[in-house]
């Protein structure tokens, strides 16, 4: 058993997500832990193209998993061949894709999975992940079994690492090895929608802005959108907001929608029910504003303010731009 | 066409809860309640039956004889029968278990769709859909804001990175849904009575060709810790101030933290 | 004789009390402060079965024990007292045809009464006609296979939306209120019939109280429920199983009021700790509690003797009223105290919930008349002559 440690790296239209150089950077980090290699498992349109660039964020190598544009699932089929005892973990975004696509593994497998982990590294040469259960409210560590399969699943939300910049390494790039046949390769496109306006992808924003049932409606969202753009950040909201169609469900923050760990998040007329909480709970500086002295984000808030949203957010951005003296 | 949903029963969110000393979730100890994420799976699964799409709908679960409740609720919502797999062997079985689990269950009930919800509450356990369609070798349509069946193939509607696309594949699968598939209905009174007389069948392990050796060992990861939170430090509060002068000190937090 | 709450019981508590704090409770300020019959929840309890209660199977309904039906009226009274009246009511107007009406006149009326399609209301008060139900002038004269209705009434629960109204009018007022009553089913849309005005009210402000009137409304026959002068009989009858639904209701808003008081005295701090922990605010929370919970014991005793048609039945459900009511009055007022100033604000329910608690000790029967219900059954079982 080798002491790589692998990762999926998801390409569309050439460009490799965000979520592939994040995790090149934390598989490189935990190869130097374990004596091993950073393995990037890629697949998607320009998979090809990319992979070797994946070395500028720490891998040694790139598997090419696949080059099309189709569902991610059906990459599976590949992605259990190549992950078969090819090193101690496979590190995967946990999005809906990476989730997919580490359950196919762990069904095929049968390795232990972790996650999503707030930290992990390699202790005593196996992983040791740290994740929060129970919505937060208890704290595990955790490690595989003594004699259990490899790699360890190990599903890891946005924000987690930060990729190096200015790296210049190049990864050596090598085609998969071939795949058993499974149904998991006959999920096809029927149809595609694109948007009419481009959406941003909000785990990727360092800074956000989020809207809830206080913001009343499609208009409500002007003020929040002047402030993340002064700020420089994103606009994402509770689902209050995206069920009433204020905004697209894209930018859903919450358990059923996007997890995003952000250095500022500013709530407003959120309520901070968990649902909501649990998307955004490890964002490094949390502001709410709420008219609702009691509201429960009040309690996890870093800055809790009461007060009008309509009257504060405009009068916020203001003192922004005056103090960027923009 | 025939619809099995799984359904898991869940601490009340909420609620005290805990794990007991050899660091395993202590489920006796909390009011339960149907997974919230699975209701709406229920409630798709409801949907395709009213419109006479599907002919059936089954309950399947996984849990201690308490889950018997979750699925007589179930039930109560709409739906014809259900199966509780209720075994020792079971206890403090991980992602990778149940998924066998339910696999095997799922290959004697056979359905055409075996629909589930997006994750579970407590432990967020997302990976089990996936093992499952891995497991079966069948098709997996994920994340679906709704699903469509067209004749002998299935049909999701997933939200993409730039709008929505419909992910097609063949019967049968293995399919989740989200919160957006909408409301799930509650029990109304006479679903409730009826439910009542709806067949619940109980099997063991053994009921679905696995034994105890299957899934011995089966736990793969072990907690080593288990501790609450670091203490945060007190939210701080800014109230009764007019916008400007709440304006002034929100800037000023924000600079001291360099977010600005 | 005892009564056993079940699982069942329990079971339909918790789905009810799920349904009224997701969707009802939230509404019961809305609907208070506009005054509007929340027809939006009246489908909700409709869709759920929840109208069809007292009906049986055979029309469509669920044919709860009264204990069931006492318990789903309590926990929607906890959220709101304005809506609670919806099923309590649609028992109150069809129970004169319950108890006197032929088979053929339940099956034409009762199915779409149970599946909630239409809603009942019960015409016997008249602004001359309180208490005093035997000097009631409304009539209904015979011509040829109708009656004709003419006269008014007034504080009819739900007589502004009721699609079947159960009425009673003399048909020999020779005869007086006690002999010559008789009563009728009336449709709503009976040309000569209209519900013109509603009341401002102090509580329930969601529940529309109506005066009706009739001028010239025709009935036929077949409408009539038993015989020419039974309608007093009926209308008593009536009264004693339908006070029930009253007493149910006032426990529930009892509940409601204590639970909002321990809700808030949980969180208030003054003088450095909980009010809660003050031992004068919990001698007051204790007294409400046991006072609530004994008023609801007595209700289910009732309901069980009413199951039973125990041949006393009078006595417990009056019995039930009456303590009910008090209660009520008594814990919501106790629970604006507990909340101090914010108790008498419209921003916290309980202020509403007392306002509303006070109808329950004025409709169907004031407590007054309650007491000499409850005189009369006792005098006789200690074979005293009552000469009051």
């Amino acid at each position: 058993m080798s002491n790589d440690i692998l990762f999926l790296a998801e390409f569309a239209a050439g460009t490799p997500a965000r979520s592939a150089l994040e995790l090149a950077t934390g598989a490189a980090e935990l190869a130097s832990q374990s004596g091993g290699s950073a393995i990037g498992l890629a697949y998607g349109a320009g998979a090809s193209e990319g992979a070797a660039a994946l070395g500028a964020h720490g891998a040694a190598r790139a598997i090419v998993l696949g080059n099309e544009d189709r569902p991610a699932i059906t990459y599976a089929p590949a992605l259990v061949a190549a992950a078969r005892d090819a090193g101690l973990a496979l590190l995967a975004p946990a999005t809906p894709n990476g989730r997919d696509l580490a359950a196919a593994v762990v069904g095929s497998l049968h390795v232990p999975a972790f996650g999503p982990v707030r930290a992990v590294r390699i202790a005593d040469g196996v992983v040791e992940s740290e994740q929060a259960t129970l919505q937060g409210s208890v704290v595990t560590t955790s490690r595989p079994a003594d004699g259990a399969p490899s790699p360890s699943i190990v599903l890891v939300l946005a924000n987690t690492f930060t990729p190096a910049e200015g790296g210049t390494g190049s990864a050596e790039v090598s085609p998969a090895p071939a795949a058993e046949e499974s149904a998991l390769a006959r999920a096809t496109v029927a149809e595609s929608h694109e948007a009419e306006a481009k959406v941003v992808n909000l785990e990727e924003a360092t800074i956000i802005v989020a809207g809830g049932r206080g913001v009343a409606s499609e208009e409500g969202f002007a003020p929040l959108r002047a402030l993340a753009e002064v700020l420089g950040g994103a606009v994402g909201a509770s689902r209050a907001a995206a069920d009433a169609g204020w905004i697209p469900y894209q930018l859903q923050i919450g358990q059923t929608g996007k997890v995003v760990k952000p250095a500022l998040y500013i709530g407003a007329g959120i309520s901070g029910a968990i649902q909501h909480r649990v998307g955004m709970q490890t964002a490094e500086h949390v502001v709410a504003i709420n008219k609702d002295p009691d509201a429960p984000i009040g309690e996890f808030a870093d800055l809790f303010v009461v007060g009008d949203l309509f009257q504060i957010i405009p009068a916020l951005t203001e003192e922004i731009r005056r103090r960027k003296g923009a | 066409m025939k619809i099995v949903v799984c359904i898991k029963q869940v601490p009340a969110t909420g609620a005290d809860k805990r794990y007991t000393d050899d660091l395993t979730l202590d489920r006796t100890s909390v009011d339960a309640i149907i997974n919230p994420l699975d209701e709406y799976a229920i409630e798709q699964a409801l949907r395709l039956a009213d419109a006479g799409t599907a002919d059936s709908v089954t309950y399947l679960s996984m849990g201690p004889d308490q889950a018997a409740e979750a699925l007589r609720r179930a039930l109560a919502m709409g739906g014809d029968d259900a199966v509780l797999i209720t075994d020792a062997a079971l206890a403090g079985a991980d992602e990778w278990a149940t998924a066998k689990v339910l696999a095997a269950a799922l290959d004697k009930l056979a359905p055409d769709v075996a629909l589930m919800g997006m994750a579970s509450d407590d432990a967020r356990g997302s990976l089990v859909p996936g093992a499952v369609a891995a497991m079966r070798n069948v098709p997996l349509l994920s994340y679906g804001s709704e699903l469509a069946i067209d004749g002998d193939a299935a049909r999701v509607r997933r939200l993409s990175a730039t709008g929505f696309d419909w992910i097609t594949a063949p019967l049968p699968v293995v399919a989740t849904v989200t919160d957006q598939v909408g409301e799930p209905r509650y029990a109304s009174l006479k679903g409730i009575m009826a439910a009542k007389r709806k067949p619940l069948e109980t099997w063991g392990v053994a009921d679905i060709g696995l034994s105890a050796d299957d899934l011995n060992g089966a736990a793969l990861t072990v907690v080593t810790d288990a501790r609450p939170p670091e203490e945060k430090a007190p939210t701080e509060r800014i109230e009764n101030l007019p916008a400007t002068e709440a304006a002034t000190k929100i800037a000023d937090w924000l600079a001291a933290r360099k977010l600005i | 004789m005892t009564y056993l709450l079940t699982t069942d019981h329990d079971e339909l508590r918790a789905v009810v009390r799920e349904l009224a704090e997701e969707r009802i409770a939230p509404r019961a300020a809305e609907i208070d402060e506009k005054a509007e019959f929340p027809w939006d929840l009246k489908e909700l309890l409709a869709k759920q079965d929840l109208l069809g209660t007292c009906f049986e199977e055979k029309h469509g309904g669920t044919n709860l024990d009264t204990i069931g039906q006492s318990i789903l009226a309590e926990e929607i009274a906890r959220a709101d007292a304005t809506t609670s009246l919806i099923p309590i009511v649609q028992k109150l107007g069809a129970l004169p045809i319950m108890l006197a009406g032929t088979d053929e006149q339940k099956d034409r009326y009762f199915p779409r009464l149970a599946s909630g399609e239409w809603l009942a209301a019960f015409g016997l008060t008249e602004a001359a006609a309180g208490s005093d139900v035997a000097s009631n002038r409304m009539r209904a004269t015979r011509d040829g296979d109708d009656y004709v209705l003419n006269g008014s009434k007034r504080f009819i629960t739900h007589g502004s939306v009721a699609n079947l109204l159960t009425v009673f009018a003399l048909t020999d007022p020779e005869a007086g209120g006690r002999k010559g009553m008789s009563a009728f089913i009336v449709e709503a849309d009976t040309p000569g019939f209209a519900a013109p005005r509603v009341e401002h009210k102090m509580g329930i402000r969601g529940s529309p109280t109506a005066e009706l009137t009739f001028d010239d409304a025709r009935v036929p026959v077949a409408n009539r429920l038993g015989e020419e002068g039974e309608g007093f009989k009926i209308a008593m009858a009536t009264l004693d199983r339908s006070r029930l639904g009253i007493a149910a209701q006032a426990v529930g808003i009892a509940q409601g009021a204590l639970d909002a008081a321990i809700g808030y005295a949980a969180d208030r701090q003054q003088f450095g700790q909980r009010v809660v922990d003050f031992e004068g605010i919990q001698f007051m929370l204790a007294d409400m509690a046991s006072q609530t919970e004994a008023a609801r014991q007595l209700t289910y005793a009732a309901a069980a003797r009413v199951d039973a048609q125990a041949s006393d039945l009078p006595y417990w459900t009056s019995s039930a009223k009456l303590v009910a009511g008090d209660t009520a009055m008594r814990v919501t007022t106790d629970a604006v105290q507990v909340l101090g100033g914010y108790g008498y604000i419209t921003e916290y329910p309980v202020e509403r919930m007392m306002r509303d608690a006070k109808i329950t000790q004025l409709y169907e029967g004031t407590q007054q008349i309650q007491r000499l219900i409850i005189a009369r059954q006792l005098l006789q079982r200690a074979g005293v002559a009552n000469r009051g």
